[in-house]
């Protein structure tokens, strides 16, 4: 857990990822707010709760790029491959610093969205939205302290991220989505919810499960 | 293989893509040695400390420390290396002394003798200073007390002279000149470790040369 | 060595390029000639036949991918990255006819099979994104160890989006509207069933042939890198 502080202790020093994420959520949420129509919001909430979405995966991506880059930039690996740490302990500790991250990145877009979307028409239900979004920043933060380590071999490190996370994203922005839209609509039971939110944590399990046991195989050379 | 063996190796062979860094490497080393390597750069020799220092796989052959086969039995070799390589593995926003304290907790220790190995290289005064601050001599110097931190059997160290200075110097050899030093130690500067150093061995294109 | 104990026993790769020719043949025989047209969907109906057998082999080869990156982790051998590389390749291009022989049936019918719903359509869209990235990974890595270990690594994610793809459509079932079902449950009649069968199997012996066509080139190409390597060295 000395990695997980470090982590969050260099955020601190150098200032990069954090700021950088938030800001890209507000820029995205302003050009969102004009695709849909500045005055009136076309599409309505449920067009903007999509969007919100996709916007927690693009800064959730932006900012997993540079998940291992001082340890890449600065050769630290092999120091850190010298110690009798466990493989995956590093994964977990990368995990849990995106995790945090991600979850200061949405503290700070949650207020913005609602400030920007949710001013008209029926919201939906935030303590779901919150529920369902910590649940998908665990599964994001899992798979993405992997798949930031798979990409991390190639050059063109900063596209293939995306190119590798889009595909697991698909399945997590559609129940995200909709775990979140279907709380406007009075008819959807709480079973529903449950049932979509447990999806959610789901997802989490077995990309942690797998990230565990794989990212030795992607750290050792 | 008697673990008073610290290093050896039996056509030890690393390849990365179509090249091979080491293509069959022999090599022995008694507990208690001080060994250089020598040679031309891309000889191989960063390639041979990485392996040992379990950082790398070997591709093929054998190598083993202190009667650990690598990579089967890296784990508990690392407990017994101490490595120090080109560049000085230190994260430049964190401190001095932050940095081998994350170290000593991943030897699954407290951090009591981050302070001692600070004063070991004479840099205690500097503990708080963030090493982008720090010259290069002190993170040269730095990264030895890194190395030495959980007290290794075993020193790998990659032209720890260069860009160290003669402070620095001086600790590097009362480190390698203590009774019962073991080290492998990659140079380009081979006479000034005459002193310590029992026997030096040329590298050339991935092997021994002969 | 092995040229001639390969010419020794039939070779594998002649055997199953003949047993797909053959399948197949009786396979479009049956379909357009044996098989009655269906009731609702009339004559495009049968590419139903083409596209579910395309589909079907699409996933069975991407377990075996997926099987062969297991194997590879656990002992490293470089064959076993070829074989994990080959049919997910085959998987790619098998992926594209069914998202075309898909489209094709879509748009000559609007009825669809039931069990095969949005559920499927969906959830072969996200696999098939995987495989692209797959390759993306493949490409942006250099040939080596690094690079099959990856591959491995990333087709063993893949196996975690499967079931996961399959549950999120399940679970999202209100955003993407079902396609109408007709009264086709999940029973075919006699000579559907048989020509499904028969279609089924000559897909998978041609995608078995196609296998080996690829492994056997790949070996060569192998081969000749390292008499390259050894040409080298001996310098």
């Amino acid at each position: 857990m000395a990695l997980v502080r470090k982590d969050l202790l260099l955020e601190l020093r150098s200032r990069e990822v954090v700021p950088a994420m938030a800001t890209f959520v507000l820029a995205s949420f302003v050009l969102f707010r004009f695709a849909l129509g500045g005055d009136r919001l076309g599409g309505g909430v449920r067009a903007a709760t999509g969007l919100l979405w996709v916007a927690v995966v693009f800064t959730a991506m932006l900012g997993l790029s540079r998940a291992f880059a001082s340890e890449r930039e600065h050769r630290i690996w092999d120091g850190l491959l010298s110690t009798p740490v466990d493989r995956s302990a590093l994964w977990l500790a990368k995990a849990c610093s995106t995790f945090v991250f991600l979850v200061v990145m949405q503290a700070v877009a949650l207020p913005l969205f609602w400030l920007f979307f949710l001013q008209e028409g029926r919201p939906p239900s935030i303590p779901v939205l919150v529920a369902a979004l910590l649940l998908a920043d665990a599964g994001i933060a899992s798979l993405g302290a992997m798949l930031a380590g798979l990409a991390s071999a190639s050059h063109a490190r900063e596209v293939l991220l995306p190119v590798l996370f889009l595909p697991f994203a698909v399945p997590l922005v559609l129940v995200g989505v909709q775990v979140t839209v279907a709380t406007i609509s009075p008819q959807t039971s709480a079973m529903d919810t449950l049932e979509r939110l447990g999806f959610l944590g789901l997802y989490a399990t077995i990309f942690a499960l797998l990230g565990w046991a794989l990212f030795e195989y992607v750290v050792e050379d | 293989m008697s673990s008073s063996e610290a290093v050896r190796c039996s056509g030890l062979v690393r390849r990365f893509g179509e090249r091979d860094a080491l293509a069959g490497l022999d090599l022995a080393v008694a507990d208690g040695e001080v060994v250089l390597l020598t040679g031309p750069n891309g000889a191989g020799k960063t390639t041979l400390l990485r392996v040992l220092a379990t950082v790398l796989r070997p591709s093929a052959g054998s190598a083993s420390l202190y009667g650990h086969a690598l990579p089967g039995q890296a784990a508990p070799a690392r407990r017994l290396v101490g490595y120090a390589g080109h560049e000085p593995l230190l994260y430049p926003l964190l401190t001095a002394a932050e940095n081998l304290r994350l170290y000593s907790a991943l030897h699954g220790s407290d951090g009591a003798e981050v302070e001692s190995a600070l004063e070991g290289v004479g840099m205690a005064r500097r503990a708080g200073d963030r090493v982008e601050e720090l010259s290069r001599g002190m993170r040269q110097r730095l990264s030895l007390a890194r190395a030495m931190l959980h007290g290794p059997r075993l020193l790998l160290l990659d032209e720890p002279t260069s860009g160290l200075d003669d402070e620095g110097r001086g600790v590097l050899l009362t480190l390698l000149e203590q009774p019962g030093r073991t080290a492998v130690v990659a140079t380009h500067e081979p006479d000034w470790f005459a002193g310590v150093a029992g026997r030096a061995v040329a590298i050339d294109r991935g092997r021994v040369a002969v | 060595m092995g040229i001639s104990s390969q010419s020794a026993r039939p070779d594998p790769g002649t055997l199953a390029a003949a047993v797909a020719a053959v399948l197949m043949g009786a396979a479009l025989a049956m379909i357009f000639f044996y098989v009655p047209t269906d009731v609702d969907q009339g004559y495009s109906q049968r590419i139903f036949y083409f596209h579910v057998p395309i589909a079907m082999t699409t996933y069975v080869l991407f377990a075996w991918s997926a099987v062969n990156a297991v194997r590879y982790l656990l002992s490293r051998d470089r064959s076993l990255d070829m074989k994990s590389y080959v049919p997910m390749h085959l998987g790619v291009i098998f992926g594209s006819l069914t998202l075309v022989t898909g489209a094709v049936w879509a748009k000559a019918s609007w009825g669809v099979w039931w069990y095969w719903g949005s559920t499927q359509l969906n959830t072969f869209l996200i696999i098939f994104l995987f495989y692209c990235a797959y390759f993306m990974l493949r490409f942006s890595v250099e040939d080596g160890e690094k690079r099959a270990t990856y591959s491995a690594v990333y087709a063993l994610l893949g196996v975690g989006l499967i079931p996961v793809s399959v549950l999120a459509v399940r679970v999202s079932q209100e955003l993407i509207h079902p396609i109408t079902f007709n009264r086709n449950g999940a029973n075919m009649d006699g000579s559907m069933f048989l020509t499904f069968l028969v279609s089924l199997a000559a897909m998978l012996a041609l995608a078995v042939s196609m296998y080996f066509v690829e492994m056997r080139g790949k070996r060569l190409d192998e081969r000749v890198r390292r008499i390259r390597r050894l040409a080298e060295a001996a310098r």
